[in-house]
């Protein structure tokens, strides 16, 4: 049977389809999925030491709580963007046209790349907790506060997703790698990442105060430095929603611009 | 009245100040093969990319398979296949997998992805390659998969875009016997090329494209008696240069001789050969040898844009 009397091509079996190809990739290039993975241990491992004595000032007493929850989301929002990247090299390695030129909907080009970079985050987030508690990392909220962190890497993996996605889109060539790289460190960096908003002072107080990545930070550290309430989970899921919202139309709009060429 | 499978009118591509594509009118009757020839940037491949729907006109219309090229993207999407200039495949995966890929991608029916995989790998003769990444292929390789992927789905309208730049002349005849089965099966074929042979071979009509713009359209063979007749070369011994020129005469316009060396443009054609060397014979001229030139497709290309094309 051909297509030309078929039923519409669906959204989910083409999005299915490229996560798979996706997840391929990180099976049959390794060398490009490796430093994403490693990094945030590396992270984890150096900051905890760096800065374990100002952190002993905030009240907590193992680094690990603090960093390893840090760079979960990190690593989640890393690993995720280079969905980016490998957008870019189909861009300019003509695949994205054969993509294109199929009936499918245009939203399987956005839901696949972003599910797929969502799976791929999970692999640093995994690897970065496991060191985090062989190295003697509190979970005083138990599974609990180890499914938060989860969701709130996975949600940054998302967001960070969406927007390297839209940003491959619109520049459609590696200069747009360090501005993806750039969004996502400021973000983090301009928020109470390395230190309690407590011990912060100057001009970069009321930044983190105001940043959403506070929020999530602190939905993602609730569970390692004490139990798990809904006062500190519910203003990051907002701002997981949020941006998520925002960055899934960057994305999408993104695809229309190069259809508009 | 049905509509042509691909028609285009007034179709202009500009890029900034870059006028790419500059007023193109197409018309490609259903089971023809058409050869769109011309230089690199002549903007075959711009035209190409609009009437696939991967570039926006910026002015002109055109429709592919009875659809509008901008209104009803998904519609034609549905019914062409594709393999542009550089199969963009990604080497990471296998053969069989990009198939299945492109099985999901257009929409056929699970249990036909295996099927029309192996049917298409047996088709272009990949099976043993299958499960091989395609980063390993050869070019011609590569090519055939490409053209195997455009054919998933069965389309009525195939575009290919110079399908043989770079293939040794092997591949290149295979991929031609290939395109011909293809249009034999009733498949319209637009195919562009800078291989002046490619089009002459494979092309039912040709349209000639420079700066954008289509400067001849039409058969090969009628393209080719537009230039010019036929030139008829027989050498002679060099003492019956004069006798055999002046045998020549009335045959049509004598070309400049050489010691030895005559020729005339065959006002008659070809057909016209055999009273030339009844002619020849009545005058005592012995002829060594003769050999018939056909203006070529570059010679139609040289009368219209003023060069020859390059790679002829």
């Amino acid at each position: 049977m051909s297509t030309l009397d078929g039923p519409t091509v669906s959204t989910a079996a083409p999005a299915r389809a490229l996560v798979a190809r996706n997840l391929r990739r990180v099976v049959r290039l390794p060398s490009a999925f490796f430093p994403a993975l490693l990094m945030p241990v590396f992270q984890a491992i150096a900051f905890s030491g760096a800065f374990a004595a100002a952190i002993h000032l905030a009240g907590i007493r193992n680094s690990l709580d603090w960093f390893v929850p840090l760079a979960a989301l990190q690593g989640a929002g890393f690993g995720a963007m280079s969905i980016g990247f490998a957008t870019i090299i189909d861009i300019q390695s003509g695949f994205l046209d054969r993509l294109r030129m199929a009936p499918m909907p245009r939203r399987a080009l956005v839901a696949g790349p972003l599910a797929a970079a969502v799976l791929r985050a999970v692999f640093p987030v995994v690897l970065v907790t496991a060191v985090g508690l062989i190295g003697g990392m509190n979970v005083p909220g138990g599974w609990l506060g180890l499914a938060v962190l989860g969701v709130a890497a996975l949600g940054v993996g998302f967001v960070a997703a969406g927007w390297g996605l839209g940003l491959a889109y619109r520049m459609r060539s590696m200069a747009a790698a360090p501005l993806m790289q750039f969004a996502i460190f400021t973000a983090i960096f301009l928020s109470a990442s390395q230190m309690p908003l407590a011990l912060m002072s100057g001009w970069a107080k009321p930044i983190a105060r105001v940043n959403p990545v506070t929020n999530i930070l602190r939905m993602a550290r609730q569970g390692f430095l004490g139990r798990v309430t809904w006062a500190h989970t519910w203003p990051g899921l907002l701002a997981l929603t949020g941006l998520g919202l925002v960055t899934t139309l960057w994305a999408r709009r993104g695809l229309s611009s190069v259809d508009r060429i | 009245m049905r509509t042509a499978p691909i028609v285009a009118t007034g179709l202009v591509r500009r890029f900034g100040d870059v006028v790419a594509v500059d007023g193109v009118d197409l018309r490609i009757e259903d089971g023809e093969i058409f050869g769109f020839l011309g230089p690199n940037g002549a903007g075959k491949s711009t035209t190409v990319r609009m009437l696939t729907t991967l570039l926006i006109p910026t002015a002109g219309q055109a429709s592919v398979a009875g659809y509008d090229v901008v209104r009803q993207a998904d519609e034609v999407r549905r019914r062409i296949g594709v393999a542009l200039q550089d199969a963009a495949i990604d080497p990471l995966m296998t053969g069989r997998e990009l198939l299945a890929l492109q099985a999901v991608m257009y929409g056929l029916p699970r249990r036909e992805h295996r099927r029309r995989g192996d049917e298409l790998l047996e088709r272009v003769g990949l099976t043993a390659a299958a499960d091989r990444r395609v980063g390993t292929y050869s070019g011609g390789m590569r090519r055939r998969l490409d053209l195997a992927l455009s054919l998933i789905h069965r389309p009525t309208v195939l575009f290919l875009d110079e399908p043989t730049t770079g293939l040794d002349p092997m591949s290149r005849i295979t991929l031609w016997d290939e395109v011909r089965s293809l249009n034999r099966e009733g498949t319209t074929v637009l195919l562009t090329t800078q291989y002046l042979e490619e089009a002459d071979q494979l092309a039912d009509r040709v349209a000639i494209i420079d700066h954008g713009r289509i400067v001849r359209q039409g058969e090969p063979r009628e393209l080719k008696a537009q230039v010019g007749a036929p030139t008829l070369w027989i050498d002679v011994d060099a003492a019956q240069s004069v006798a055999a020129t002046e045998a020549l005469a009335r045959f049509g316009e004598l070309r400049p001789a050489a010691e030895g060396r005559v020729g005339v443009g065959l006002g008659a054609g070809a057909s016209g050969v055999a009273e030339v060397i009844r002619a020849l014979d009545e005058r005592g001229v012995g002829v060594r040898h003769l050999e018939l030139h056909e203006p070529s497709l570059d010679d139609v290309f040289a009368e219209a844009t003023g060069y020859h094309l390059e790679g002829a």
